[in-house]
């Protein structure tokens, strides 16, 4: 490496380390340093210093730890069922045949829809007195008459997850697809020559040529699920009785419900360390380098 | 070994048909709903087929963004905030296409230089780079919206502009440089002995052979701004900076509504991104060829 | 040609046209939208009435002289969204407050008193007590109010009539066997609409219900009384949640359903009983918006047992920012427009009044009430003797104070968690009583 690729880098590297700087720096340090403070959004010109005091707070504050809890439910299952769905999926428009493109067409749209828009079908399908849902079921005379969903605690976070999962599917297999495609077909006829039959090939072949592919995707998913604020918002608020009260829901709160601005900060630099020492897991469990 | 062809054949088909009913299912439910009248749409159980279909809902989306103020309130129940769907949309595209050139301008030449130059300090900047974006958004809002103030561009395009080219650029790099490390180096090396300097590698020889991971780049960051929620709310005040979903979500809340209009909202609300999907489609799933890049 | 001039050159170019384009991007967006900062006055409302509101903005800035820029919030978000404009100082002059909010946006000095204003204190002869109270903390005034109402009892007389039962209940006792006889002739299958889920109208609606059973959250020494079992709060959850649970009048899924889709659900026939805000009488009347037009009817709110037909009542008002009231010319321009909607414009109530025949909503000004043309209209779909005689009853909210939004979270889960059958009333009152009391002590 020389010193003109040195001088190369830094200048390929300017405008985003520019943009990142100026917009991206100053609102994530604002928050760390208002997080060593006793802030009231209503007092915003009284605030005293309290160190670590509001991250105490936090980690003395039972809710803190169930909204831990239903989120870690929420990142694994969302995670686990996207890594899934969209392996299938990325396999099956891996093949050549008529109508793929059909196919590979409309797995953008759930990607295309804004949350918001994402939310409200849902919430319109899994409504308890009109539902698409609770029809199709008794259509299909699996239930007896319509049941309660978004309403049933039980089912609250997992309907939740699902509709996370729907939208999030198309650009993980995009991303798995992708992968795919950079696996040269030698390395198959290899495996064919060795005598590997389908699953032979495909486990021994195209699971591991994907490592990458899956790194990233778990990485992008996992920060996306951890952080996911939008349907939480337009479907539950949280409720009922704090079913799907989860971390993103819980900072948003305390910044804007209860006004505690600095222990709002606290609890998102806590998911924010999460996050990032997650990522850092996955990167290192499943990349031989970045 | 026909029957092992019949056997893949019929996987195709049913994966195919799975695949598609999961995909699609929920927004056929959401375009049927749009199409019913109000009547109808609340039955139990549900009418799958409008019968009869009716556009009047779109109509009075249409009306409403033509700006016609109605003097008799009591005769919609169209929500009142109906009007601002077709200024939305404007402002959407405009955001959402701003963002998409910013992005690539800014990280195609930072993936590349991640990917392809072992330069100093390069591990750290590419955690940097993902660090801005572990901080969730909900924490951010106060500050950005006190960074955008102070720039003056409250109620401003420019201000989601600034926000989200912040927001995507960290995943965009990602993905980038995760694809362009896929490349190998000998391309780069060959066409510097041949004269060319780093840039001019960069363009002639790496993008048009990442084109796939570029699409991807794009779709992701054109929808990401399109789809954006919570700055939108908190950063526009007024129909003339208020992107699509903003607008779709002061439908719900509203003190009159009507389940087919919202629903007909949601359609249109997504049929910008879904053909902005459809044309890109090819470039990306259909335009990848397996060893291209090996050979 | 050497690497370093080509790459010299092309950096300088790159930076040009970024930089160019940055510069631009600004420019160009900057120029769009910004209205004529000088003498506009910002008004800020969530989008009730809009049409309404534009009119009547219309016809103040022909004869006011000054423009008005108007902006409106989903009522959903609004709190939140305006917390995030003071904090930011975003430029507001005039806007619409909740009473439950009041409290916490004049202690963070956000909303200036109108106390110096003697050109809009003297509408206050006209308007009623609770709403005087409402418009007032520690003393000082703040702001005009435009729009009351309350919670109303409202049954559909057709299905009433079908199922052989003569009169409204006038106990919560009687609304149980009326329930669970109109069901039993398959007219309904849960002939109670309440609406239970988490949103801004819930403590409206547990409000109503304790106080009717003579019960209080907070009496008036401020002494948390909420828990208490002699008072009536607790016996109105528990009663509540034995309507979900053991006498199956009202559907389970009250957590998830909010009071536009309640309303909704009324509207299409699948209730007998309903507790709704009164303003919605006139929309379930409405063929157009309603199955059910003509049959829906008000009665005085049952009464739990110790208790009254009493109800609760809610005010909203036109107040003024602090940023706007430190300034005099922009004080001036606010109290013009506050006055015009909020006292009187042209010597008329004229916004409450449009406001009532187009959307509904009542005023808290009682002259209003002797109108012909507010009589008329109302009697069109409803019982106007019985729209003042339940107003005469209604009362507003102990609970607004500094800490009622962060109470309100805790409260509101312990009695969604009460109605799902996982907690007793008891128990969840007690944690809304403890809530209120840490609170209250920090304050």
């Amino acid at each position: 490496m020389s010193a003109s690729d040195q001088r190369s880098a830094m200048l390929l590297l300017s405008p985003m380390m520019a943009v990142l700087l100026a917009v991206a720096v100053f609102p994530v340090l604002y928050s760390l340093w208002t997080s060593l403070f006793d802030i009231k959004l209503t007092r915003m010109n009284n605030v005293s210093f309290v160190g670590l005091g509001n991250y105490v707070t936090t980690f003395l504050d039972p809710m803190f730890w169930a909204a831990v809890g239903r989120t870690a439910w929420f990142t694994v299952s969302a995670v686990l069922a996207i890594m899934v769905i969209a392996t299938l999926m990325a396999l099956l428009l891996n093949q050549e045949f008529r109508g793929r493109r059909i196919l590979s067409t409309a797995l953008l749209i759930p990607w295309a829809i804004p949350y918001v828009v994402d939310g409200l079908m849902w919430k319109w399908i899994y409504d308890s007195g009109y539902g698409a849902l609770n029809g199709l079921l008794l259509q299909l005379g699996l239930i007896k008459h319509y049941l309660v969903w978004l309403g049933d605690t039980h089912k609250t976070l997992a309907l939740i997850c699902s509709a996370f999962v729907w939208k999030e599917v198309p650009l993980a297999t995009i991303l798995l697809l992708v992968t795919l495609k950079s696996v040269s077909p030698d390395l198959y006829a290899a495996a064919r020559v060795d005598g590997a039959n389908v699953w032979g090939r495909l486990l021994h072949v195209t699971l591991p040529a994907m490592r990458p592919g899956f790194m990233l995707v778990m990485i992008y998913e996992a920060m996306m699920a951890v952080r996911h604020f939008d349907l939480f918002f337009i479907l539950t608020e949280g409720g009922p009785a704090d079913a799907s009260h989860v971390l993103s829901w819980h900072i948003y709160v305390e910044t804007f419900r209860n006004l505690s601005f600095g222990t709002g900060a606290a609890i998102a630099y806590l998911l924010a360390l999460a996050t990032f020492g997650m990522s850092y897991a996955i990167i290192r469990l499943l990349g031989k380098r970045l | 070994m026909s029957s092992a062809l019949l056997a893949k054949r019929l996987a195709l088909l049913v994966g195919s048909v799975l695949m598609l009913m999961y995909v699609l299912g929920p927004v056929a439910w959401l375009l049927s709903s749009s199409l019913q009248r109000e009547a109808d749409i609340t039955s139990i159980p549900p009418h799958w087929i409008p019968s009869p279909p009716t556009f009047s809902s779109f109509k009075a989306i249409i009306d409403a963004g033509t700006g016609a103020v109605s003097t008799d309130g009591n005769a919609s129940f169209v929500p009142s905030t109906a009007e601002y769907l077709l200024p939305a949309l404007r402002n959407s595209l405009i955001v959402a296409s701003a963002v998409v050139v910013l992005n690539l301008l800014v990280s195609i030449p930072a993936a590349y230089a991640m990917a392809k130059i072992r330069y100093i300090g390069r591990d750290m900047s590419v955690y940097f780079m993902l660090a801005t974006r572990v901080i969730p958004d909900i924490a951010l809002i106060v500050p950005f919206f006190l960074f955008v103030r102070k720039l003056g561009l409250l109620d401003n395009l420019g201000a989601l502009i600034i926000t989200y080219l912040a927001i995507t650029i960290p995943f965009s790099v990602f993905m980038l440089l995760s694809y362009f490390e896929s490349l190998p180096d000998e391309l780069d090396k060959a066409a510097r002995v041949d004269g060319c300097s780093r840039v001019q590698a960069l363009i002639k020889i790496f993008l048009p052979l990442a084109q796939p991971s570029l699409v991807a780049v794009i779709l992701f960051t054109f929808l990401t701004s399109w789809n954006e929620f919570l700055f939108a709310l908190m950063f526009t005040q007024t129909a003339a900076s208020q992107t699509v979903p903003i607008i779709v979500a002061s439908f719900t809340s509203d003190f009159t509504t009507s389940f087919s209009f919202i629903n007909a909202a949601g359609v249109v609300a997504i049929v910008p991104p879904v053909i902005i999907a459809v044309v890109f489609e090819r470039y990306i799933v259909s335009g990848l060829s397996a060893g291209a890049v090996k050979g | 040609m050497s690497e370093g001039t080509n790459f010299g050159s092309g950096r300088r170019r790159f930076l040009h046209l970024s930089a160019g384009a940055g510069l631009a991007a600004t420019g160009v967006f900057g120029g769009l939208t910004r209205a004529n900062a000088a003498d506009a006055v910002t008004l800020y409302t969530w989008s009730a009435g809009v049409d309404t509101v534009k009119r009547q903005l219309a016809e103040f800035q022909k004869q006011g002289g000054f423009a008005v820029k108007y902006n409106n919030l989903p009522f959903a978000q609004y709190r939140e969204a305006m917390v995030t404009k003071f904090v930011g100082q975003a430029p507001i002059d005039v806007l619409w407050v909740s009473d439950g909010w009041l409290p916490e946006w004049a202690d963070a000095g956000w909303v200036a008193p109108i106390d110096g204003y003697p050109q809009l204190l003297k509408y206050n002869a006209d308007v009623q007590d609770f709403c005087n109270q409402s418009m007032h903390y520690k003393g000082r005034q703040y702001g005009l109010t435009y729009y009351t109402d309350y919670m109303a009892f409202l049954y559909d007389a057709d299905k009433l009539s079908k199922a052989g039962i003569a009169a409204p209940p006038a106990s919560w006792e009687e609304l149980v066997d009326q329930s669970i006889k109109i069901k039993k002739t398959g007219l309904s299958e849960y002939p109670l609409m309440l609406s239970m889920a988490r949103e801004s109208w819930l403590i409206e609606f547990m409000s109503s219900l304790v106080f009717s059973n003579g019960g209080r959250f907070v009496d008036d020494n401020g002494k948390v009384v909420m828990d208490d079992p002699k008072q009536g709060a607790v016996s109105s959850l528990q009663w509540v949640a034995d309507a979900v649970n053991k006498h199956h009048i009202l559907s389970p899924a009250c957590v998830e359903l909010g009071e536009l889709n309640g309303f909704k659900s009324v509207a299409s026939g699948n209730h007998a009983f309903a507790l709704l805000p009164r303003y919605r009488i006139q929309a379930l009347n409405d063929p157009r918006q309603s199955h059910v037009a003509g049959k829906i009817k008000q009665s005085l709110m049952p009464a739990g047992p110790n208790g009254s037909h009493a109800t609760v009542a809610w005010m909203r008002m036109h107040a003024m920012s602090a940023a706007a009231g430190a300034n005099p010319a922009r004080a001036a321009n606010a109290t013009r427009l506050i006055e015009a909607f909020g006292g009187k414009f042209d010597g008329e109530y004229a916004f409450q009044k449009a406001m009532f025949l187009e959307s509904g909503t009542a005023f808290g000004v009682k002259p209003l009430f002797n109108d012909a043309d507010v009589r008329g209209a109302y009697e069109k779909y409803g019982d106007f003797s019985m729209f003042q005689k339940q107003e005469s009853l209604a009362r507003k909210k102990d609970v607004i104070s500094r800490w009622f939004g962060e109470w309100d979270e805790v409260n509101g889960t312990a009695w969604q968690s009460a109605i799902l059958g996982q907690s007793t009333a008891t128990d969840a009152l007690k944690r809304s009583a403890e809530k209120w009391k840490s609170l209250a002590k920090q304050a």
